[in-house]
């Protein structure tokens, strides 16, 4: 799997929220990304996930230009993403929401696989007492989670997540971070945006730092802590 | 003990009740007439529903679609001389088609966008029949000839009772399909159901075309069966009635919403000497029910009585393995 994000750049009228984002994903990486509110992250993930495109630039996976494509294929050919904003299927049970993205993806399978498959991957949530529950009784966290598990019966290569830790408590974070790192192992890349420095900062294996648009680091964490630009543009900022 | 399964009891007594009401009613004709003006209405609230309550389109342009099926296979009649069963077919993939341009026009509308846009649509349609007087008939309307040959309503009962069980059919097969998963997806986050790989262009077109035809079908059938078909039934006023049936049945339930239909156009018939006062109580009825109980009216009732039903398997199950585990012990 690569994902190859080239030159993008993305303006709303006068705002230029990405100028010139370039990077690659090679294979099942590890990533944070990091940057102060407005920087583009969020910008960023809509257009690799195909909601925007770009100005400017392209995104391709594998070699195939994927930006232009509708987010429905790119979603198919194997991006998964969140929102930072969790967006549940509210008025549809937990296990509806986990089966819209596995029969959107194999039309001709057999429901009751998808449900065996559902369970599973609820179970290793802790939340499959849940599944006839409707979304929107979920308490904010489980809804968090149950994106979490809708994205893996999407089961994309590449798995991108607007803040998963925004707003949760120490203990739903564990399950978060054993969800991303088990993930991880069974070989899916996973871009991660963050607030929360500590976490990112031990969790992923290479940061990308985003500032005004721009790309300012791209490295592993320890080398990315001590560089000046991070500092003065993106650390130094919080230190006010 | 064996458990009676009430739904199956209720279902049984009212299909038993619908097939026989041609005899119960033989002696009052003018309610067999209420009885195919019902269905007819109870098909149109409950395929609107599988277009707003489970697609998310809330669409007024679904009288309009009816008219359609109704003036184009009259139309045809008149300049093409096509049977009445060849017309009602033709006109219902007619109804079809607009429905797929309608349904294209509106991709990128939502909620007061979508309304306003649809409500546009119909007065179109509605002062255009009524300007073409030449060809429509304008506000006079337009004579259609007998789709059976019978001057007995009995035969237009059962073919409208048999439309009715049988779209109802349909769109209960849809709406548990993975179309139906879809097009609540759609409702509930269009972007987020895009984001899990649902081509939502794709289901979001079929939930305006389907639902389309089958309010065309329905319109042909029962302009044939009526002889008269004139642009009034496209008046905002029209399809309020069917939206409310729909929200007092329950939005989200093409039963809930059927039998709301049915049981509104029954009470507005034996309530006639109130004149236009039981519109009044009608409007009441759908703000009380808008305020106080927005899954409707019915539909809670259809939902008690599986839950019931579906609680009670759960009960029963967890006895048995309570008692498998203390036998084991
Ligand atoms: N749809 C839009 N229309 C106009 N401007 C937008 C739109 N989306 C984002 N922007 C602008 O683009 C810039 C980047 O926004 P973005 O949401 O990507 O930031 P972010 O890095 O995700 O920030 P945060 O950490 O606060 O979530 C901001 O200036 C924002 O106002
Ligand atoms: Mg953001």
């Amino acid at each position: 799997m690569e994902l190859d994000v080239r030159d993008v750049h993305l303006h709303f009228g006068g705002i230029r929220a990405l100028n010139g984002v370039s990077f690659t994903v090679r294979g099942p990486e590890l990533i944070g990304l990091i940057g102060p509110n407005g920087a583009g992250k969020t910008t960023l993930t809509n257009v690799i996930s195909g909601v925007y495109k770009p100005s400017k630039g392209a995104v391709y996976l594998n070699g195939e230009r994927i930006s232009g494509l509708p987010p429905y294929h790119i979603a198919r050919r194997g991006i998964g993403r969140t929102f930072q904003v969790t967006r549940a299927f509210r008025r549809m049970t937990v296990l509806e929401n986990m089966l819209v993205p596995a029969m959107a993806l194999h039309p001709a399978g057999r429901r009751q696989e998808f449900v065996e498959r559902a369970h599973e991957i609820l179970r290793f949530l802790t939340m499959d007492h849940l599944a006839l529950e409707y979304a929107r009784s979920l308490s904010g966290g489980q809804q968090k989670l149950l994106e979490l598990g809708r994205l893996l019966m999407l089961d994309p290569d590449v798995i991108i997540l607007d803040e998963p830790f925004a707003g949760v408590h120490p203990k739903l974070r564990e399950t978060i971070w054993e969800f991303i790192t088990t993930v991880h192992q069974q070989g899916k890349a996973f871009i991660i945006i963050s607030h929360d420095m500590e976490t990112i900062f031990t969790l992923s294996q290479r940061l990308l730092v985003l500032n005004f648009g721009q790309l300012i680091a791209d490295g592993p964490p320890e080398q990315v802590k001590e560089d000046p630009a991070v500092i003065e543009a993106y650390l130094g900022k919080e230190d006010e | 003990m064996k458990h009676v399964d009430w739904r199956w009891v209720l279902t049984g007594s009212a299909l038993a009740l619908a097939v026989s009401a041609p005899f119960l009613l033989s002696g009052y004709p003018y309610w067999l007439h209420v009885a195919i003006v019902a269905y007819f209405y109870a098909i149109l609230a409950s395929s609107w529903s599988l277009l707003a309550g489970h697609a998310g389109q809330f669409s007024f342009a679904h009288m309009a679609f009816m008219a359609i099926g109704a003036y184009g296979s009259g139309l045809m009649g008149k300049y093409w001389g096509t049977s009445p069963l060849t017309g009602i077919v033709l006109s219902t993939v007619l109804a079809g088609l607009v429905g797929l341009i309608i349904g294209v026009l509106c991709l990128r509308l939502k909620g007061a966008y979508l309304a306003l846009f649809t409500i546009a649509f119909s007065e179109v349609l509605r002062l255009t029949l009524n300007a073409e007087l030449d060809i429509t008939g304008g506000p006079n309307g337009l004579d259609l000839p007998p789709l059976l040959a019978t001057t007995s309503r009995v035969p237009y009962y059962y073919l409208m009772l048999t439309l009715l069980l049988v779209s109802l059919g349909f769109m209960y097969w849809l709406a548990g399909s993975r179309f139906g998963l879809f097009f609540r997806s759609i409702r509930e986050d269009e972007e987020a159901a895009a984001a899990m790989g649902v081509h939502i262009v794709r289901y979001k077109v079929l939930a305006f075309v389907i639902t389309a035809m089958i309010a065309g079908l329905a319109g042909g059938v029962e302009a044939h069966y009526i002889g008269l078909i004139t642009p009034n039934i496209l008046i905002l006023g029209q399809m309020s009635i069917v939206i409310a049936m729909a929200v007092i049945g329950g939005i989200e339930s093409l039963l809930g919403a059927a039998i709301g239909a049915i049981l509104i156009q029954f009470s507005l018939e034996l309530l006639r000497e109130l004149g236009n006062w039981r519109l009044v109580a009608f409007g009441l009825l759908l703000m009380l029910t808008l305020r106080f109980a927005r899954n409707g009216l019915i539909y809670p009732l259809i939902e008690r009585l599986v839950l019931y039903q579906a609680r009670r398997a759960v009960i029963e199950g967890r006895e048995q393995k309570a008692k498998q585990a203390g036998e084991g012990a």
